[in-house]
């Protein structure tokens, strides 16, 4: 009786480590995340405050009285427990403005600001509350970066994933169930030179394609990145492919056979719907290539950018917008963040079948 | 003649494709990296790169991170994935949020790591919250000698790839069968014997997959380098070819600096690849499934 016990003790202690030890290793790789996604939600004024505050605000307090040149507007600072100061104005949109922008409010017109005013004149100082528009830095960053260039740049982006999906897969995924049904010469100096695809630097690659690409009259379009992401693409569909078709049983497609199943009816029929969770996998790796590229997407564009490039711009020039660079680095993230979440059971189910 | 011909009718999409946008402009790279300027025949682009200043430090700053960088995000990945390596409630998404890293863009990483390591950034910011950092104190992370600056960057890169690898680790760990473990203990082994003798050599192919595709993406590490500290702070080698590429386009000298540079790169890739897939035994191990 003791003894059972002492070992459920022992379990529950082991088991409560372990689940002490995932969650320390959940939170090693996702508190970076956490900030990024606070960040993007702060106001700029907030978003350059020392120690930056841990979570965005939902409200803002303003303080009203009169000042030496109008009327003194503070805010209630969260970092330093007390209002502070931040304009001196007689002008009433410049204050509404100022709210908005830097503060991350929902606009504010003139009257409303009128009426606090009017307040002034039974007491000292009025103080109010407003809601913040928390997507407010994302709105800006969509309008603003790449000087309105960001919504047709996510449009072309999606474009250029979808087109470099629909390559890889089809030519990738016919030479990957060949090298999984047949043996013939030459496989695996094939197998191998996959790899070796991946060894020349993309950089490298984007350079002599600017000219190739203009010759096809491709240079500086959504298809022409297309073909030069499939490249890094296909080499991982054949890889990933092979695997998955050598997975699927012959015996499947021979018994197919014996009941006067054609080969290509064998192959659409049988085999490409047992594939299709690797498949979509392939889908998905061809997708955050071509979605996350940078590189090449700077050298093969000129007036018509990638989404990944407008960031890329902007976390460069963000030494004045961190709040900016922070929404427009999540704005990124979030579609590659989902399609992972889709897929992730076959991502699983992939690894375990791919080897050298 | 007609069943014979089907694999090759399938590979050869692939083949074509490769010819085009692969080989043509590999081919087009590499002869930039043999001519001057006018179109002749010369050595001097390598020259030129040899005796850059930047030439030796970047091999260096390269090698350091990629020895460093892939030991410790093999060996964080592997003693994570031993240590998850079981069903338990949530595993699933557990999975789910390892994928995370690996799914974020550059672009993204970087503005993550830039607004983190500024001075009034989110890092130094954490650190003053647990309190390891006193009051109006400040880390200047970006400030720091090269060899922080390396340790920094082989910290960020095992943030994003550990979880990735552990997910390759995992995948092949679930593969072994749960009795060949069993008869190890059987017969006498403790965790480490049965860990060194039977869980390690059937994770090998595994493990081959995932440090080859590490070593040619850590050779070829360049955007988060630049996108912390701008160019040629800290020279990387492929950093050297964007910075011809992009940086100082236009000069005669600045496109063979770039094909030199990137011949320089693909062999070091290759040679790295193939050496460790030979002492590594996967070339062998091929042979013996193709028979």
């Amino acid at each position: 009786m003791t003894k059972k016990k002492h070992i459920n003790i022992y379990k529950a202690a082991k088991r409560t480590t372990f689940y002490i030890f995932v969650t320390g290793v959940i939170i090693a790789m996702l508190l970076p995340l956490y900030f990024i996604v606070s960040l993007s939600f702060l106001s700029t004024r907030e978003a350059y405050r020392y120690p930056l505050p841990l979570l965005p605000a939902l409200n803002t307090k303003f303080e009203l009285a009169h000042g030496e040149r109008g009327y003194l507007l503070s805010v209630y600072d969260r970092v330093a427990g007390e209002y502070q100061s931040v304009l001196d104005t007689a002008d009433l949109e410049k204050m509404s403005v100022y709210m908005k922008s830097q503060l991350g409010t929902i606009p504010i017109t003139i009257e409303e600001i009128e009426q606090q005013i009017a307040k002034l004149e039974t007491q000292e100082v009025v103080h109010f509350t407003r809601r913040r528009n928390l997507l407010y830095n994302y709105q800006v960053f969509f309008r603003v970066a790449g000087t309105g260039q960001a919504i047709p740049a996510l449009l072309r982006s999606l474009e250029i994933a979808a087109m470099t999906i629909l390559i890889s897969l089809s030519i990738g995924g016919m030479a990957g169930y060949a090298f999984a049904r047949y043996m013939f010469k030459g496989r695996d100096a094939l197998k191998f030179s996959v790899l070796f695809v991946r060894m020349f630097p993309g950089v490298s690659i984007a350079l002599p394609m600017v000219i190739i690409l203009a010759n096809m009259g491709f240079y500086d379009e959504p298809i022409g990145l297309s073909l030069v992401y499939s490249v890094g693409s296909i080499a991982l569909t054949v890889w990933i492919t092979a695997s998955i078709f050598m997975g699927i049983p012959v015996s499947l497609e021979e018994a197919a056979q014996v009941f006067g199943a054609t080969k290509l009816q064998t192959f659409f029929r049988i085999t490409l719907p047992l594939a299709l969770p690797g498949l979509a996998a392939c889908a998905m790796y061809a997708f955050l290539g071509a979605w996350n590229e940078t590189v090449a997407a700077i050298i093969l564009t000129v007036f018509k950018p990638t989404f990944s490039v407008i960031v890329y711009q902007t976390v460069l020039g963000a030494v004045g917008q961190v709040n900016l660079a922070a929404a427009g680095g999540m704005a990124m993230a979030l579609p590659a963040i989902i399609f992972t979440f889709f897929l992730r059971r076959y991502i699983n189910q992939m690894w375990g079948g791919m080897t050298v | 003649m007609g069943e014979k011909a089907v694999p090759y009718l399938l590979v050869l999409p692939v083949v074509l494709y490769y010819g085009a946008f692969w080989l043509r402009p590999v081919i087009v790279s590499v002869m930039g990296g043999f001519t001057d300027a006018s179109g002749h025949f010369t050595l001097q682009n390598f020259v030129m790169v040899f005796n850059e200043e930047n030439f030796m430090p970047a091999v260096r700053n390269t090698a350091v991170i990629v020895v460093f960088s892939v030991t410790l995000e093999f060996l964080g990945a592997l003693a994570l994935a031993l240590l998850i390596n079981r069903k338990f409630v949530g595993s699933g998404f557990f999975l789910f949020l390892s994928m995370i890293p690996m799914a974020l863009p550059a672009a993204a990483a970087g503005a993550m790591w830039v607004t983190g390591l500024t001075a009034h950034g989110w890092i130094n910011s954490l650190l003053y919250y647990l309190g390891f950092l006193a009051e109006g104190k400040k880390i200047y992370w970006l400030a720091g000698s090269q060899a922080s600056l390396l340790a920094l960057l082989i910290v960020i890169d095992a943030w994003q790839v550990i979880p990735s690898v552990m997910i390759i680790l995992l995948a092949g760990l679930q593969n072994i069968p749960e009795e060949t473990k069993e008869a190890g203990y059987v017969f006498g082994g403790n965790y480490l014997t049965v860990l060194r003798k039977i869980t390690l050599p059937m994770l090998k192919p595994t493990i081959q997959t995932a440090v080859i595709l590490r070593l040619i993406s850590a050779i070829q590490i360049w955007l988060i380098v630049v996108l912390l500290l701008g160019f040629s702070r800290l020279p990387v080698l492929v950093e050297r070819v964007v910075f011809y590429t992009k940086e100082v386009r236009g000069l005669d000298i600045s496109y063979q600096m770039a094909s030199g540079y990137t011949i320089i790169v693909s062999l070091i890739v290759s040679l790295v690849a193939l050496a460790y897939l030979q002492v590594s035994g996967a070339f062998k191990r091929d042979k013996e499934q193709t028979v």
